[in-house]
């Protein structure tokens, strides 16, 4: 039988992971090779030749390959991109400097802010003008973009970003403009505001725009590159590119739009989550990667994953909201804590510890690495209480070295605290745990959300060592780890669907709404998102292909939305009275208050278009056999808050325990990448996909009533 | 929770509340807990306000006080100057209300520009949260509404009476029940009172998320561990605002300053005294309050301005509270133009306030050249108004800024607020709000004042109006007259400018109809240091993008090429 493997490969900074699916027996197989930065595609080809080899299997046995990388991301951090110009309305060439406006940080004196990704002097301006409602006000000067093509050429452009006032609305003068400038410089590429991000806010739609022209011609290379390389290892299947959205784009989807890849590694981490999710049969949940510099958290509810609009990229200030650009894409929405295993800690001018967020990284990494790093980290703390085995890092490939960990937290921290090195350890362990608890608290409530109707779904080099405390911090049920979680993004890969997001803002009271005109900027989007599934290969008639629409609505007069559904059918004045009914009651429910007297302004419609998920079997764990006692390896000590002390703890083996094992904490579980940590409120067990589920048994006199705060509060 | 095992370590002295200690991990977690509980309540304001002054321009601050309403955490980006002056508005408020009498579910609320922040359209409210006998904690919060009726100019009040609706401290709710009385006599006052209910009740739904989720914290830590909490960050951040104090050698400190004013110019005679670990900041000399001209300044907002250049020079990165503003005094003699007495028009006080930042920095350049920031370009406030064809209203709002001041080893952001803080709202959601249509909005060259770190560019807006609508334009320009001034050598700043075809206009409110076109020259921040030293390749790359003229580049940077 041929073609019956899916193919997810992720290059990272350090390494390049892969995983291939059996789409029939649903097992997976995975490698990691050494990214190779020189030429990113030889780790690919020669990984995946081991890979086959090891598989009995060849370039042709694959049905579909799937792409993730990060190289958008840090073409725009590291300032790689092409040399990129931007056309704009008259008068308006600057808006992409001057930007909010606002401070990031109000008491800061010596304020850094982030660059433009074009130059004053390549921003050029041309006479043309759209009102609010996309008429014509000044029609477009060909002869000037002419002209200032003539001008880009001299100066050795090669892509460019175009963006007209309220083209959000029209776009048919940046259109013609693209059109001219492709004739004028015929090697460089040419991307429009209206195609990229049709949404309202001059400002956002620009730096799109922008970010998407800058890394333009790089994607195309290095993607054709890609695609030539797996076709000649007989792979004649169709490259996919996994999207910050979570869907799937072809190859040529992907080249127009390139800023829709941005961070698409972090959200296969949540489709991988979303996968289990489905294997497992819990629909809700509250995601965790932590890895070695940052920590991200995200959100799944009823099998989807929450999504978000913006984004931004390049901080100046590490984690500071504001301080770096903004994007407007589609992506699964989800918040990045400057929170890792290689976080340093300090002590600050008033003698408090602060762990994060600079990171040791891997060079030279925590002073236990023994690779010269002195600054005690978060690894080093958890080496110290027993979270981490001296000898089994990385499956025992590395050793750690406890004492430089304690000389370290003595000498850094222990001395200026007046604390010993494990106190130091254990408040290291704290502080990171409560900046990730903070955040996740105000993410979760922000949502209208409460944590403890979930599982923390945990995976990432560190997510299992620390998800036990932040679970139960958070009153949650417990702790969900997949199999393999060190490693589990790239599962993410091989389960995501083919789907595609579109917005375009159109600015209208919701009442006053002619039914003609939205349906027709609904069904355009649908159109616009069937075909590019289309060229993906996917059926135009698939009964399976979902459309859901949305709109981005406020009350007439406030300056921020909230994104409601649209119900399915045909839009009538009825759907749109239920959309009315469905916002104030979303606003009730995340803000305490809503205005059922006030009008209702629609600013931007959504429509997603997605085909199913493939259908792949669970992969069965065998069943445990004989005592579990059988799969300790040893005990150790380990610290644990709730015990208030160091506890002798039981260290299982991962791989020696199977579907249906159970026992209590304290527990420690090792498995090559990654530590499970448990304590003694928790309770283990192994389900027959092999994912590790931790309850946590809270007395419900113990869960806090959440009636009590609101009659404080009301 | 380990952190609370910590905290609530059975301590053999802790019955003795004198030497009771927390420990600094306990601390760093229970601290960020605080601040985080007010990023919540922030993000919820802003989500949910009505007007772009609170949605965009951010012109508001929320605040959490303990017991003893003494401020201890706020949001990270809260309005700064307003987060000075809410403590002492709470504890007036109290005074009103004292906290016996206080119930679960009440919400205090005033505009006193003397209890508050120096004029009527920042509303604060307090909210209570109550413990097991009474309230334990107070959410505090100031927003600018973007109405609160009387005149529609800026300038011209002749009293207080005249800037419109006067909210003496009342409750807005009374045990969860809205006090309709109150309600009814805002929104008869005020034109766009949709917008400025709106903003108030996403005020009370903030401090509503901020109060459950301050229970949480009680709910964890208890009532007392959170009192310890409490005086320890205050304790804390006063010894390090008296260090930091300790850096400047004993001594006087003068600096003067002259800002735009109204009719004519106001002067502000600043004298610092640094006294070891507290410092006194003395405005005697400074001109008497003025009945001419609604630039009046209260003391409130002369203090507030204080500690908040001080905080920015001298601990920048701490967690604001009151701590730090224990060892900082400020005087003004009564009757002066920054400690105003009652009924003088303060409507635009801005316009002398903003120069008080900027006095103490001056004073402080001479001993702390690291510390400070040379003069900032100050906002204008620009209203349109007006009604469309089918009689709707609007009414939409800008606070553009000029450009910021240089500092020893950074150059003034072009077109960035300082002392305030807000983003600018988008033209295309202006246009969408009203008939305006914007022409232009660009750096201008040249109008960052020279210096080894140049200053931040001013912008340029130029505006007109679309259809046969006409807008009511109210504009309150700065720096017009006297500049940003430069520090150590560096230059000021190119100075502001308002035209109407072409022609200076008077500060007045004008009507602006199709075909007409309106002009603002924002000024622009004052350089720092010798432009001759500054970096040569520094200088050509501003030449390159045009930030400078070559004129400027050859005569005050002295650049050849």
């Amino acid at each position: 039988m041929s073609s019956r493997f899916r193919l997810g490969f992720d290059i990272g900074g350090t390494f390049t992971d892969f995983v291939m699916i059996d789409a029939v027996s649903g097992q997976a197989h995975l490698n990691k090779r050494l990214t190779t930065p020189d030429d990113p595609s030889r780790a690919v080809i020669e990984g995946l030749g081991e890979l086959l080899g090891r598989i009995g299997a060849s370039g042709a046995d694959i049905e579909i390959p799937v792409h993730a990388t990060t190289l958008i991301t840090n073409a725009l951090i590291e300032r790689r991109g092409a040399k990129t110009a931007l056309l704009t309305t008259q008068g308006f060439r600057d808006i992409l400097e001057l930007g909010h406006e606002a401070r990031y940080d109000v008491f800061d004196l010596h304020l850094p802010r982030s660059q433009p990704l074009v130059p004053r002097q390549l921003r050029f301006e041309v006479t043309e003008r759209l009102d609010k409602n996309g008429d014509v006000l000044i029609s477009l000067d060909e002869e000037a973009v002419r002209r200032i093509g003539w001008e880009m050429r001299q100066a050795g452009i090669e892509a460019v970003g175009v963006a007209f006032l309220h083209a959000y609305r029209n776009g048919a003068h940046e259109e013609r403009a693209a059109a001219i400038l492709r004739e004028m410089l015929p090697d460089a590429t040419v991307c429009i505001s209206s195609a990229v991000a049709p949404e309202i806010r001059e400002y956002e739609r620009t730096s799109t725009t922008v970010a998407n022209a800058y890394v333009q011609p790089i994607t195309k290379t290095y993607l054709n590159q890609i695609s030539g390389r797996l076709a000649a290892i007989a792979c004649a299947r169709q490259l996919f590119l996994m999207l910050s959205s979570g869907g799937l784009a072809s190859v040529h989807t992907a080249i127009d739009y390139p800023i829709r890849l941005l961070e698409s590694g972090p959200s296969a981490g949540m489709l991988a989550a979303l996968h289990y999710s489905r294997l497992i049969g819990i629909e809700s949940m509250v995601t965790f990667d932590m890895g070695g510099t940052t920590a991200k958290v995200g959100l799944i509810k009823d099998r989807q994953p929450e999504k978000s609009n913006t984004f931004e990229f390049g901080r100046v200030a590490r984690f500071r909201k504001g301080s770096g650009l903004p994007v407007k894409v589609p992506m699964i929405e989800l918040i990045e804590i400057g929170a890792g295993g290689g976080s340093i800690a300090r002590v600050d001018d008033l003698g408090l510890l602060k762990v994060g967020p600079h990171s040791a990284s891997s060079i030279p990494g925590p002073a236990c690495y023994g690779r010269g790093g002195e600054q005690p980290t978060v690894t080093d703390a958890n080496l110290v209480l027993g979270y981490l085995s001296p000898d089994y890092f990385l499956g025992g490939a590395m050793r750690l070295d406890p004492e430089a960990s304690r000389r370290a937290l003595q000498e850094k921290l222990g001395r200026a605290l007046g604390l010993s090195a494990e106190d130091c350890a254990r408040g290291i362990f704290q502080v990171v745990n409560e900046s990730m608890l903070s955040a996740m608290k105000v993410h979760i409530a922000e949502r209208g959300e409460d944590p403890r109707k979930f599982y923390l779904f945990a995976f990432g080099g560190a997510g299992p060592a620390h998800a036990y405390e932040l679970a139960r911090a958070l009153h949650m049920k417990g702790v969900i780890v997949p199999p393999g979680a060190g490693t589990s993004s790239a599962m993410g890969l091989v389960t995501a669907p083919v789907s595609c997001d579109l917005a375009k803002s159109f600015v209208t009271r919701l009442n006053a709404v002619e039914l003609d005109d939205i349906r027709s900027v609904f069904d355009g989007m649908a159109k616009e998102g069937l075909a590019m599934l289309v060229s993906a290969g996917v059926a135009r008639d698939d009964p399976q292909v979902a459309t859901i629409h949305s709109m981005d609505l406020r009350y007439k007069g406030q300056g921020h939305e909230v994104t409601v559904k649209v119900p399915g059918g045909a839009m009538s004045r009825a759907s749109l009275d239920a959309i009315a009914e469905e916002f104030h009651g979303v606003h009730q429910q995340k803000y305490s208050h809503a205005h059922r007297h006030l009008p209702i302004e629609l600013v931007t419609c959504r429509t997603s278009v997605a085909a199913p998920a493939p259908d792949l079997p669970a992969s069965r764990e065998a069943a445990h056999c004989g005592p579990v006692g059988q799969a300790i390896k040893q005990h150790r000590e380990v610290f644990f808050g709730e015990a208030g002390g160091y506890l002798s703890t039981p260290v299982y083996d991962r791989y020696r325990l199977g579907a249906g094992a159970s026992f209590a904490g304290p527990a420690i579980v090792e498995e090559r990448e990654c530590t499970l940590v448990i304590g003694p409120s928790g309770h283990v067990r192994i389900d027959a996909t092999g994912t590790i589920f931790i309850d946590l048994a809270v007395a419900e006199t113990e869960r806090r009533s959440v009636g009590a705060a609101e009659a404080i509060a009301s | 929770m380990t952190s609370r095992a910590l905290a609530r370590q059975p301590d053999p002295g802790a019955q003795q509340e004198h030497v009771q200690e927390i420990d600094p991990i306990a601390l760093q977690i229970q601290w960020s807990r605080l601040v985080s509980i007010m990023e919540e309540v922030d993000i919820a304001l802003v989500r949910t306000s009505f007007s772009t002054i609170v949605g965009e321009s951010r012109d508001f601050a929320v605040i959490l006080l303990d017991a003893q309403a003494r401020s201890i955490a706020q949001s990270e980006m809260s309005s700064p100057a307003f987060t000075c002056s809410l403590p002492g508005m709470t504890r007036t408020l109290l005074k009103e209300f004292p906290p016996e009498t206080l119930a679960p579910g009440d919400v205090l609320i005033t505009n006193d520009p003397w209890l508050c922040h120096g004029h009527l359209p920042d509303i604060c409210l307090v909210v209570p949260i109550f413990g097991r006998s009474g309230p334990v904690a107070y959410i505090a919060m100031a927003a600018h509404v973007s109405d609160i009726g009387g005149r529609m100019d800026e300038f011209d009040s002749r009293d207080l009476y005249e800037e419109g609706l006067q909210i003496p401290p009342a409750k807005l709710y009374e045990g969860g029940k809205r006090n309709a009385l109150l309600y009814r006599i805002i929104e008869t006052n005020i034109r766009f009172s949709t917008e400025v209910i709106g903003d108030i009740e996403a005020m009370v739904g903030a401090a509503r998320i901020g109060s459950a989720r301050y229970a949480d914290l009680i709910a964890d830590y208890g009532e007392p561990a959170l009192a310890l909490l409490a005086s320890t960050i205050l304790t804390r951040s006063e010894e390090a605002m008296r260090r930091a104090i300790g850096r400047i050698p004993a001594g006087r400190y003068g600096c003067d300053i002259t800002v735009d004013g109204y009719n004519s110019p106001n002067r502000i005679v600043t004298g610092i005294e640094a006294r070891g670990d507290s410092l006194h900041v003395d405005f005697s000399g400074t001109d008497p309050q003025r009945t001419d001209g609604a630039v009046n300044c209260v003391m409130n907002v002369t203090h507030a301005e204080v500690l908040l250049a001080l905080k920015s020079s001298l601990t920048t990165e701490i967690p604001n509270n009151e701590g730090l503003f224990a060892p900082i005094t400020s005087f003004a003699p009564e009757g002066c133009i920054l400690n105003a007495t009652r009924p003088a028009p303060v409507k635009s006080r801005t316009m002398t306030s903003i120069g008080i930042t900027q006095t103490i920095f001056g004073a402080l350049a001479q001993v702390l050249p690291e510390s400070v920031q040379a003069g900032s370009a100050s906002f204008f406030s620009v209203k349109c108004r007006g009604s469309y064809a089918d009689g709707e209203r609007f009414g939409v709002y800008m606070l553009p800024a000029g450009g910021r001041g240089a500092s020893l080893g950074t150059d003034g952001a072009a077109a960035t607020p300082f002392p305030s803080n807000g983003m600018i709202t988008p033209v295309e959601i202006f246009e969408n709000r009203s008939p305006v249509l914007f022409l232009e909005r660009s750096m201008k060259t040249d109008s960052g004042g020279a210096g080894e770190f140049r200053g931040g560019l001013a912008q340029t807006i130029r505006l007109t109006v679309l259809g046969d609508e006409t807008a009511l334009v109210t504009l309150r320009p700065d720096k017009v007259k006297y500049p940003a001034k430069g520090l150590l050598g560096g230059a000021d700043g190119a100075p502001g400018r308002v035209t109407l075809d072409g022609q200076p206009v008077p500060i007045k409110p004008l009507v602006l109809a199709r075909g007409q076109e309106l002009r603002l020259d924002l000024p622009g921040g004052a350089g720092f240091g010798d432009p001759r030293k500054r970096d040569r390749s520094l200088v050509k790359q501003d030449l390159d993008l045009g930030l400078i003229s070559p004129e400027v580049a050859r005569n005050d940077y002295g650049y050849e090429e």
